[in-house]
């Protein structure tokens, strides 16, 4: 499996500049106190890795990785583990850079804020993997990339018309009790979605033909 | 004779094309050409092979294991080149070199180097900066550097100059010199077959024609030139099939010599694989 993980890394390797732009970007708008991007590196890695998926179908990748010994199993795993570990990587660079941040401009570090907003960045990114590695394996890249955005305006839309019927405030009210596990409920939820996600990505994959 | 690749009663439905009963056997260290025009089925077999499709019906056994089964096992000793071209063009030859090495256990970094020298390929040379000669050596190379005990070829050739074919062919011819490897391949282009294959395999719309070895065919296989006249004089038992051009009969014969025995007509005494193959797909029975 490791061979595909590298393969992987390898395809991404030109984006390492763009990531290398953002983080100044970053730097640079958090010390001005500007707007917070935190969130954008490990979401800007979800994003390309999902185009190594393009490479791999225009250059009918998947049918050689097939012929590889356990390239099936692996060529799936590989693509899971390669996302994850950028979204961590990124994730991780981007937090000590917000301590950097926030000492310079405050004097202080404020750390619980920092760590919350990150985990809540993993957890929208990896969401965004758990929806899109499915349906890309499923029905290709760029039908995903237009049933993503379908998702999402759905999701947006639903949500804007329930806000005017239901109280949610009521519902965040409610589960307010559960504020104190907040960081341990995340990562059990991601990785719970994460797996399951990935096995339904496996099984797609199984039984595709190329 | 040990077989590295026994296919039987192999079937593939799909909705416009269908695999009947493909059986044929590739015994150790041997070439077998796998012929056939373009949509005849010789992709859809090497991908059942390979698994990279379900099969309806059938058996293939690979070094005499189930190639389902023990797929993991099988493939640490196949190399594979297919039709298209199936590196992403953003990696270098050493990004290729990085990913085997942990994929393939007998992965061979020396030789994959020295092959790259050898075929003037650099490392960190993006692919899609290669030619297609290029980019096909670099695949050649790639399915040899873990010292494969079975080469399962997709069109190797097709689409490369003269030049790069005579050099791919050389690429094989010097591989089983030194190693023990049996080779699947297949090609349209007939001509790559004549002078390395042991074996000929033909298959026509799904089904397998012939297959037997390469000396079988060319000294026994016969295309008989002649008028209408003899043509009618021929019974039906002693010919394949036939072919009418504007001039002449052209009939296809398995056994020259017992043909000449019967008959007092002439027989072509050179067939090549291309005669055959087009009188086989457009002759008449």
């Amino acid at each position: 499996m490791i061979g595909f993980i590298k393969k992987d890394l390898a395809m991404i390797k030109s984006n390492l500049k763009l990531i290398g732009i953002l983080l100044i970007v970053y730097a640079v708008m958090g010390l001005m106190g500007e707007m917070d991007i935190s969130f954008l590196l490990p979401f800007m890695s979800v994003m390309i890795m999902i185009s190594t998926f393009s490479y791999d179908n225009y250059n009918k990748w998947d049918a050689y990785a097939i012929s590889l010994p356990d390239g099936r199993k692996n060529s799936v795993k590989a693509k899971y583990i390669a996302t994850i570990l950028m979204v961590l990587i990124t994730a991780i660079i981007t937090t000590l850079l917000s301590f950097i941040i926030s000492y310079i401009n405050t004097k202080t570090i404020n750390y619980e804020q920092i760590v919350i907003t990150m985990l809540g960045t993993i957890f929208g990114t990896l969401l965004v993997l758990t929806f899109m590695y499915p349906t890309i394996y499923k029905f290709g890249v760029e039908k995903a990339r237009i049933g993503i955005f379908l998702i999402v305006f759905g999701l947006v839309m639903i949500g804007g018309v329930l806000s005017k019927y239901i109280n949610l405030s009521f519902i965040v009210k409610s589960l307010s009790f559960l504020e104190n596990y907040i960081v341990i409920i995340l990562i059990i939820l991601m990785v719970i979605m994460v797996y399951i996600s990935y096995k339904i990505s496996e099984k797609i994959f199984y039984k595709k033909e190329f | 004779m040990e077989n590295v690749l026994e296919i039987k009663n192999l079937c593939k439905k799909y909705d416009n094309f269908e695999l009947k009963n493909i059986s044929f056997t590739l015994p150790k260290g041997m070439i077998m050409g796998f012929i056939g025009e373009n949509g005849a089925g010789k992709t859809t077999t090497i991908k059942a092979i390979l698994d990279i499709i379900k099969y309806d019906r059938g058996e293939i056994k690979i070094f005499g294991l189930d190639n389902q089964k023990y797929d993991n096992k099988i493939k640490e000793d196949i190399g594979v080149v297919l039709d298209d071209m199936f590196f992403p063009e953003i990696l270098t030859p050493k990004d290729i070199n990085d990913s085997m090495k942990s994929i393939y256990r007998n992965w061979d970094t020396l030789i994959f180097y020295d092959y790259l020298k050898e075929f003037s390929l650099l490392p960190n040379k993006q692919i899609k900066t290669f030619s297609k000669g290029m980019r096909k050596k670099l695949e050649i190379i790639t399915a040899l550097a873990h010292h494969p005990k079975l080469l399962i070829l997709d069109e190797p050739t097709s689409g490369l100059d003269p030049v790069a074919r005579a050099e791919v062919i050389q690429i094989f011819q010097n591989v089983l010199e030194k190693e023990e490897c049996s080779i699947l391949f297949s090609s349209h282009i007939t001509t790559d077959l004549e002078h390395i294959a042991d074996y000929i395999t033909f298959i026509n719309h799904g089904e397998i024609v012939l297959s037997k070895t390469t000396n079988e065919l060319l000294d026994n296989y016969g295309i008989v030139k002649c008028t209408e006249k003899e043509f009618k004089s021929i019974e039906k038992k002693d010919y394949i099939k036939y072919k009418k051009t504007k001039y002449e009969y052209e009939v296809l014969v398995e056994n020259k010599k017992d043909f000449k025995a019967k008959y007092n007509i002439s027989v072509m005494d050179k067939i090549t694989l291309d005669d055959l193959m087009v009188l086989m797909i457009k002759g008449e029975e």
